[in-house]
Protein backbone atom coordinates (compact mmCIF):
# COMPACT_ATOMS: atom_id res chain seq x y z
CA UNK A 1 0.00 0.00 0.00
CA UNK A 2 1.22 3.69 -0.73
CA UNK A 3 0.87 6.54 0.96
CA UNK A 4 0.83 10.35 -0.86
CA UNK A 5 1.65 12.58 1.84
CA UNK A 6 0.20 16.29 0.86
CA UNK A 7 -2.16 18.95 2.02
CA UNK A 8 -3.61 20.19 -1.41
CA UNK A 9 -4.56 18.16 -4.15
CA UNK A 10 -5.14 19.87 -7.86
CA UNK A 11 -6.02 19.14 -10.63
CA UNK A 12 -3.40 18.76 -13.66
CA UNK A 13 -5.32 19.76 -16.79
CA UNK A 14 -8.02 21.77 -14.99
CA UNK A 15 -7.28 22.79 -11.94
CA UNK A 16 -10.83 21.90 -10.18
CA UNK A 17 -10.64 18.59 -11.45
CA UNK A 18 -9.47 15.94 -10.47
CA UNK A 19 -11.17 12.66 -12.43
CA UNK A 20 -12.45 9.71 -10.01
CA UNK A 21 -12.47 6.24 -11.83
CA UNK A 22 -15.99 4.48 -11.02
CA UNK A 23 -16.22 1.59 -9.29
CA UNK A 24 -17.03 -0.01 -12.43
CA UNK A 25 -13.78 0.49 -13.75
CA UNK A 26 -14.51 2.44 -16.76
CA UNK A 27 -17.04 5.56 -16.10
CA UNK A 28 -15.03 8.30 -14.66
CA UNK A 29 -16.38 11.16 -12.08
CA UNK A 30 -15.41 14.50 -10.76
CA UNK A 31 -14.13 14.22 -7.52
CA UNK A 32 -14.78 17.92 -6.80
CA UNK A 33 -18.17 17.78 -7.48
CA UNK A 34 -18.86 15.41 -4.94
CA UNK A 35 -17.27 16.33 -2.12
CA UNK A 36 -19.35 18.11 0.40
CA UNK A 37 -18.68 21.82 0.81
CA UNK A 38 -20.01 22.16 4.30
CA UNK A 39 -21.88 20.03 6.94
CA UNK A 40 -23.12 21.00 10.34
CA UNK A 41 -24.10 18.95 13.06
CA UNK A 42 -26.68 21.34 15.47
CA UNK A 43 -29.24 22.05 18.24
CA UNK A 44 -31.21 24.83 18.47
CA UNK A 45 -32.46 24.41 21.94
CA UNK A 46 -31.31 27.39 24.08
CA UNK A 47 -28.28 28.57 22.61
CA UNK A 48 -28.00 27.43 18.50
CA UNK A 49 -24.50 25.44 18.62
CA UNK A 50 -22.67 23.21 16.03
CA UNK A 51 -21.97 20.16 18.02
CA UNK A 52 -19.44 19.26 14.47
CA UNK A 53 -19.29 21.05 11.28
CA UNK A 54 -16.75 21.28 8.38
CA UNK A 55 -16.57 25.16 6.95
CA UNK A 56 -19.04 26.59 8.78
CA UNK A 57 -17.29 30.14 10.92
CA UNK A 58 -21.29 30.75 13.04
CA UNK A 59 -24.47 29.83 13.24
CA UNK A 60 -27.12 32.56 13.70
CA UNK A 61 -30.29 31.90 15.56
CA UNK A 62 -33.31 34.27 13.15
CA UNK A 63 -36.61 33.53 15.37
CA UNK A 64 -37.60 29.92 16.48
CA UNK A 65 -36.58 27.29 14.77
CA UNK A 66 -34.89 29.35 11.89
CA UNK A 67 -30.66 29.26 11.61
CA UNK A 68 -28.56 30.38 9.39
CA UNK A 69 -25.56 28.52 8.42
CA UNK A 70 -22.49 31.03 7.99
CA UNK A 71 -20.02 29.03 5.15
CA UNK A 72 -16.85 29.78 6.06
CA UNK A 73 -15.43 29.85 2.85
CA UNK A 74 -18.09 30.67 0.19
CA UNK A 75 -19.82 28.95 -2.80
CA UNK A 76 -19.65 30.30 -6.01
CA UNK A 77 -22.97 30.64 -6.42
CA UNK A 78 -26.74 30.25 -5.20
CA UNK A 79 -27.41 27.22 -6.81
CA UNK A 80 -25.87 24.69 -4.77
CA UNK A 81 -27.66 21.06 -3.71
CA UNK A 82 -28.22 19.50 -0.45
CA UNK A 83 -29.52 18.09 2.59
CA UNK A 84 -31.45 19.16 5.40
CA UNK A 85 -33.09 17.10 8.44
CA UNK A 86 -34.47 17.62 11.42
CA UNK A 87 -36.08 15.86 14.28
CA UNK A 88 -38.36 18.90 14.51
CA UNK A 89 -38.90 18.68 18.29
CA UNK A 90 -37.79 19.79 21.31
CA UNK A 91 -37.13 16.18 22.65
CA UNK A 92 -33.12 14.75 23.44
CA UNK A 93 -34.14 11.48 23.21
CA UNK A 94 -33.76 9.21 20.12
CA UNK A 95 -37.34 8.68 19.70
CA UNK A 96 -38.03 12.70 19.75
CA UNK A 97 -38.92 12.54 16.42
CA UNK A 98 -41.97 14.79 15.50
CA UNK A 99 -41.90 14.48 11.94
CA UNK A 100 -45.20 15.10 10.44
CA UNK A 101 -43.78 18.77 9.12
CA UNK A 102 -40.17 17.77 8.91
CA UNK A 103 -37.79 20.79 8.22
CA UNK A 104 -36.88 22.71 4.80
CA UNK A 105 -34.45 24.82 3.29
CA UNK A 106 -35.63 29.02 3.89
CA UNK A 107 -32.76 29.99 1.63
CA UNK A 108 -29.58 29.90 -0.09
CA UNK A 109 -26.66 32.43 -0.88
CA UNK A 110 -23.20 32.10 -1.51
CA UNK A 111 -22.42 32.82 2.50
CA UNK A 112 -25.31 31.30 4.03
CA UNK A 113 -27.76 29.08 4.05
CA UNK A 114 -31.34 29.07 5.86
CA UNK A 115 -33.41 26.06 7.61
CA UNK A 116 -36.25 25.84 8.97
CA UNK A 117 -37.09 23.23 11.37
CA UNK A 118 -41.07 22.79 10.71
CA UNK A 119 -43.19 22.94 13.98
CA UNK A 120 -45.86 19.92 14.83
CA UNK A 121 -48.76 21.98 13.81
CA UNK A 122 -49.00 23.81 10.19
CA UNK A 123 -47.53 27.48 10.27
CA UNK A 124 -45.14 27.01 13.09
CA UNK A 125 -41.67 26.49 13.93
CA UNK A 126 -39.66 24.96 16.82
CA UNK A 127 -36.16 24.94 17.89
CA UNK A 128 -35.35 21.50 17.39
CA UNK A 129 -32.69 19.07 19.31
CA UNK A 130 -30.95 17.55 16.04
CA UNK A 131 -30.46 19.49 13.00
CA UNK A 132 -27.85 17.95 9.52
CA UNK A 133 -26.97 20.17 6.91
CA UNK A 134 -24.72 19.60 4.19
CA UNK A 135 -24.42 21.43 0.39
CA UNK A 136 -22.27 20.28 -2.36
CA UNK A 137 -21.95 22.48 -5.29
CA UNK A 138 -18.89 24.79 -6.64
CA UNK A 139 -16.70 26.69 -4.05
CA UNK A 140 -15.97 30.18 -5.08
CA UNK B 1 3.92 5.72 -10.66
CA UNK B 2 2.89 8.59 -12.35
CA UNK B 3 2.05 8.47 -15.92
CA UNK B 4 0.04 10.63 -17.85
CA UNK B 5 -1.26 13.04 -15.31
CA UNK B 6 -2.54 9.85 -13.04
CA UNK B 7 -1.31 8.66 -9.96
CA UNK B 8 -1.84 5.56 -8.09
CA UNK B 9 -2.07 5.14 -4.54
CA UNK B 10 -4.03 3.81 -1.46
CA UNK B 11 -3.85 6.18 1.50
CA UNK B 12 -4.03 10.02 1.53
CA UNK B 13 -2.26 11.94 4.20
CA UNK B 14 -2.76 15.54 5.03
CA UNK B 15 -2.04 18.07 8.34
CA UNK B 16 -6.26 18.68 7.37
CA UNK B 17 -4.77 22.48 8.08
CA UNK B 18 -9.25 23.39 7.08
CA UNK B 19 -10.34 22.73 10.08
CA UNK B 20 -8.37 21.11 12.91
CA UNK B 21 -4.28 21.43 12.18
CA UNK B 22 -3.81 17.65 13.11
CA UNK B 23 -2.31 15.28 10.44
CA UNK B 24 -5.08 12.19 9.39
CA UNK B 25 -5.07 9.98 6.34
CA UNK B 26 -7.61 8.47 4.53
CA UNK B 27 -8.03 5.46 2.55
CA UNK B 28 -8.32 6.19 -1.11
CA UNK B 29 -11.23 3.68 -0.84
CA UNK B 30 -13.38 6.35 1.28
CA UNK B 31 -12.49 9.06 -2.10
CA UNK B 32 -13.76 6.43 -4.54
CA UNK B 33 -16.70 4.99 -2.75
CA UNK B 34 -17.75 8.11 -0.79
CA UNK B 35 -17.94 10.99 -3.25
CA UNK B 36 -21.20 11.80 -4.25
CA UNK B 37 -22.04 10.86 -8.11
CA UNK B 38 -24.65 12.98 -8.78
CA UNK B 39 -26.75 16.52 -6.90
CA UNK B 40 -29.38 18.66 -8.18
CA UNK B 41 -31.01 22.08 -7.62
CA UNK B 42 -34.11 22.08 -9.01
CA UNK B 43 -36.43 25.39 -9.81
CA UNK B 44 -39.81 23.35 -9.14
CA UNK B 45 -42.14 25.62 -9.57
CA UNK B 46 -44.26 26.58 -13.03
CA UNK B 47 -41.66 25.93 -15.95
CA UNK B 48 -39.62 23.64 -13.97
CA UNK B 49 -35.32 24.08 -14.86
CA UNK B 50 -32.11 23.31 -13.43
CA UNK B 51 -30.58 25.96 -11.65
CA UNK B 52 -27.02 23.73 -11.21
CA UNK B 53 -26.43 19.64 -11.30
CA UNK B 54 -23.62 17.73 -11.62
CA UNK B 55 -24.32 14.26 -13.63
CA UNK B 56 -27.88 15.33 -15.00
CA UNK B 57 -29.15 14.73 -18.69
CA UNK B 58 -32.56 16.05 -17.96
CA UNK B 59 -35.04 16.71 -15.55
CA UNK B 60 -38.56 16.00 -16.26
CA UNK B 61 -42.21 17.29 -14.45
CA UNK B 62 -44.16 14.72 -13.96
CA UNK B 63 -47.24 16.61 -12.56
CA UNK B 64 -48.05 18.48 -9.07
CA UNK B 65 -45.02 17.84 -6.81
CA UNK B 66 -43.37 14.85 -8.91
CA UNK B 67 -40.29 14.89 -10.60
CA UNK B 68 -37.30 12.83 -12.16
CA UNK B 69 -33.95 13.14 -12.77
CA UNK B 70 -32.47 11.26 -15.72
CA UNK B 71 -28.17 10.71 -15.05
CA UNK B 72 -25.80 11.00 -17.44
CA UNK B 73 -23.68 8.43 -16.17
CA UNK B 74 -25.43 5.65 -14.88
CA UNK B 75 -25.09 3.84 -11.27
CA UNK B 76 -24.37 0.17 -11.02
CA UNK B 77 -27.57 -1.19 -10.05
CA UNK B 78 -30.62 0.67 -8.75
CA UNK B 79 -29.89 -0.05 -4.77
CA UNK B 80 -28.13 3.47 -4.39
CA UNK B 81 -28.51 6.01 -2.28
CA UNK B 82 -30.01 9.38 -2.09
CA UNK B 83 -31.23 12.42 -0.43
CA UNK B 84 -32.30 15.64 -0.99
CA UNK B 85 -34.89 18.37 0.08
CA UNK B 86 -36.77 21.08 -0.74
CA UNK B 87 -37.89 24.88 0.13
CA UNK B 88 -40.00 25.73 2.86
CA UNK B 89 -42.51 27.85 0.26
CA UNK B 90 -45.51 29.79 2.53
CA UNK B 91 -45.95 26.64 4.17
CA UNK B 92 -44.70 25.25 6.60
CA UNK B 93 -46.31 22.00 6.50
CA UNK B 94 -44.26 20.42 3.89
CA UNK B 95 -42.34 17.33 3.30
CA UNK B 96 -40.56 15.72 -0.03
CA UNK B 97 -38.91 12.27 -0.68
CA UNK B 98 -35.57 12.11 -2.94
CA UNK B 99 -35.74 8.00 -4.00
CA UNK B 100 -33.68 5.97 -6.61
CA UNK B 101 -35.42 4.80 -9.79
CA UNK B 102 -33.43 2.74 -12.26
CA UNK B 103 -29.37 2.90 -12.97
CA UNK B 104 -30.33 6.25 -14.95
CA UNK B 105 -33.25 8.08 -12.75
CA UNK B 106 -34.34 9.13 -10.02
CA UNK B 107 -37.77 10.75 -8.71
CA UNK B 108 -38.71 13.30 -6.47
CA UNK B 109 -42.07 13.68 -4.41
CA UNK B 110 -42.76 17.32 -2.73
CA UNK B 111 -46.06 18.14 -0.64
CA UNK B 112 -47.48 20.49 1.63
CA UNK B 113 -50.51 20.28 3.61
CA UNK B 114 -51.00 16.79 3.05
CA UNK B 115 -50.74 16.92 -0.84
CA UNK B 116 -49.04 17.03 -3.32
CA UNK B 117 -47.74 20.34 -3.92
CA UNK B 118 -44.65 22.30 -6.37
CA UNK B 119 -41.42 23.40 -3.82
CA UNK B 120 -39.74 26.15 -5.52
CA UNK B 121 -36.44 24.26 -4.81
CA UNK B 122 -35.93 20.74 -4.83
CA UNK B 123 -32.41 19.41 -3.90
CA UNK B 124 -31.31 16.07 -5.11
CA UNK B 125 -27.87 13.82 -4.00
CA UNK B 126 -26.88 10.44 -5.39
CA UNK B 127 -24.27 8.03 -3.44
CA UNK B 128 -23.25 4.83 -4.55
CA UNK B 129 -21.62 2.95 -7.50
CA UNK B 130 -20.86 3.96 -11.27
CA UNK B 131 -21.81 1.89 -13.67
Amino acid sequence: MSTLLLNTLTGKTSAGSIVVTGEGGSTTTNMQQGLAKMWVNYTGISTTAARDSFNVSSLTDLATGQTTININNDMGNDDYSGYFYTNAGSGTTFGAFDNTYTGGFGSFATGTCTNNAHGTSSGTNVDAYQNLCGIFGDLA
Amino acid sequence: MVAHGTIAFDTLTTSDQVKSGTEKSLDTSYIFNGVLKAWLNLDGSGTIGISDSFNTASVTDNGTGSYAKTLSNAMSNSLYATGGGHSANSSFDANSRVLPSTTTSIVMYTQAGGAMADADVVTALVSGDLA
